[in-house]
């Protein structure tokens, strides 16, 4: 029988039906040659997840406690970068070069270098024996300001010339049109960008564990990663895993839905 | 800090000075000479339209009063103070000259209400109660008290304007200025914007306005300014400018919009 005597809606739901089967038969093959019995011992150990409650939560705590004092900071310093980076003069190439620096190194170099060489350098910080995972914020508040400060920019960019020229002619002051008039509606603009920000920044948490923090400061993959460790089992990193996801799955969808209504809005 | 105290001299206006004066006035972009040597006096009072092709100067000349652009040569002088002086309060300057938009500029973020009180009370240093009863004074008077909670995305184009035109009122302006007020209206909402602009005019606003509407010019204008190339080519009476134009491109230009 030849192909082209089957009608072409059946022989695309073959075609379809066929595709599905192969990929079935991959996932099959993949589980049959799967060694089970080890995966289950060493990611899937009950007792291990079970024992790391209610510690975990302390530590989910702790995540998004540094992700929001991060955005925080983050966002002042953002604002102060932008403005600075729309001015002239000898501002401008500060927030230029503060901007391009930490936009330029990898997020976890930067926090290594603040945790590590920062209080080393200064003999009067380490006086004060705060711990390297704060010192770790801080290099992660520069790196949040640096991409946040873009988006400000972008945002204050994008509120129409009318608006400056309106507030002036009413004999506001730069400044004063810049707090009252231009920059609420610009942050107005970037809540969907700054909402994905706040999702990344949230994941990039994770690098503090190189900062290494004592027992009630550990974020979620600090204490994650000391749980494999001291059980020699990765079933922490699993649990782990799974409480990262019950926080920025619901993020993520908030970000879809505020980009929406501001498409609509537009 | 600028209305309490004593003015410094230089920051305090001359009551026998015209409201504007315009001396010897170019302004380049890049290579563009837009306008090309304006001579302009506005006397108390007077309502000045200013008409011409679009690319003529008009709306740059406009904006030089109050210094949305900056000339590149000549003097402003705004109830006899040099606006160009570096050492003057411009923005004080600019609380006395109201600036009515084509594209009515209200801010999007806030109430009618605030949009009128906001610069008030941030410029003028109005308490609140006093800057919301005078922001609701002029919402009646261009008949839109009804609206002040409402935003300005819920507004016709004809009631952004009123706003606009309420907004700058309420900080008791000595002059007005109109740019092309009625361009981005449509057809049917020209007429109550231009009510509220005659009402001003019968009051003895001074107006400086760019405008299209020639029956308006006609109607209420004491003086009318042809513009074309960035000079002023025929000024008068409205009814000698419009009525009976002495320069061929006058003529040609109110050819073809009358």
């Amino acid at each position: 029988m030849d192909m082209r005597d089957i009608r072409p809606t059946v022989r695309r739901r073959i075609s379809r039906m066929l595709s599905y089967l192969i990929f079935l038969g991959l996932i099959v093959a993949l589980a049959f040659t799967a060694d089970w019995a080890l995966i289950t011992k060493v990611f899937l150990n009950k007792d291990i997840a079970l024992g790391m409650f209610p510690g975990v939560f302390r530590a989910a705590l702790n995540t998004i406690l540094y992700t929001l004092i991060a955005f925080v900071i983050g966002l002042v310093l953002a604002i102060v970068l932008a403005l600075m980076k729309l001015s002239s003069g000898p501002f401008k190439w500060f927030a230029v070069g503060f901007i391009e620096l930490f936009r330029g190194l990898p997020a976890l170099l930067t926090i290594f270098i603040m945790a590590f060489a920062v209080p080393m350098a200064f003999e009067s910080l380490r006086a004060l024996r705060i711990e390297g995972v704060y010192y770790g914020l801080i290099g992660l508040v520069f790196v949040t300001g640096a991409y946040t400060a873009e988006i400000i920019r972008a945002g204050i960019q994008a509120v129409p010339r009318g608006q400056h020229e309106a507030a002036r002619s009413l004999g506001m002051s730069q400044m004063r049109t810049m707090i009252t008039v231009i920059l609420p509606q610009a942050i107005r603009i970037v809540i969907p960008p700054l909402t994905n920000e706040l999702v990344m920044l949230l994941k990039d948490t994770s690098l503090l564990f190189i900062a290494g923090a004592t027992k009630a400061n550990k974020e979620l993959t600090q204490f994650g990663r000391d749980g494999m460790s001291s059980h020699f089992n990765s079933t922490p990193l699993l649990v782990v895993a799974v409480f990262y996801l019950i926080i920025t799955i619901p993020l993520t969808y908030l970000v879809a839905r505020l980009e929406k209504k501001m498409a609509v809005k537009q | 800090m600028t209305t309490t105290g004593v003015l410094h001299p230089r920051d305090t206006p001359d009551p026998q000075a015209p409201p504007i004066q315009i001396l010897g006035l170019h302004k380049h972009f890049g290579d563009l000479h837009v306008l090309k040597g304006i001579d302009l006096t506005v006397n108390k009072g007077e309502v000045v339209c200013v008409v011409g092709p679009s690319g003529s100067g008009k709306s740059t000349l406009l904006r030089s009063v109050n210094l949305l652009e900056r000339p590149t040569q000549g003097k402003v002088f705004i109830e006899g103070i040099d606006v160009l002086d570096p050492d003057v309060n411009l923005d004080l300057i600019r609380t006395r000259i109201g600036m009515v938009f084509q594209s009515f500029n209200l801010f999007p973020h806030m109430t009618v209400l605030r949009n009128v009180a906001m610069a008030q009370q941030k410029v003028l240093r109005r308490s609140s109660v006093e800057a919301n009863k005078i922001a609701h004074d002029m919402l009646v008077r261009v008949g839109l008290e009804d609206k002040v909670d409402a935003h300005p995305s819920q507004l016709s184009g004809g009631q952004q304007q009123r706003v606009a035109i309420a907004r700058s009122l309420a900080m008791n302006p000595d002059m007005m200025l109109f740019d092309e007020p009625t361009s981005a209206l449509d057809p049917e909402l020209v007429g109550e914007v231009l009510e509220v602009m005659r009402g001003l005019a019968a009051e003895g606003m001074t107006m400086m306005v760019v405008t299209h509407e020639m029956g308006f010019a006609r109607e209420v204008g004491s003086r009318v300014i042809f513009m074309d190339e960035g000079l002023i080519v025929e000024e008068g009476l409205p009814s000698e400018v419009l009525g009976n134009p002495q320069h061929p491109r006058t003529q040609l230009f109110l050819s073809k919009v009358l």
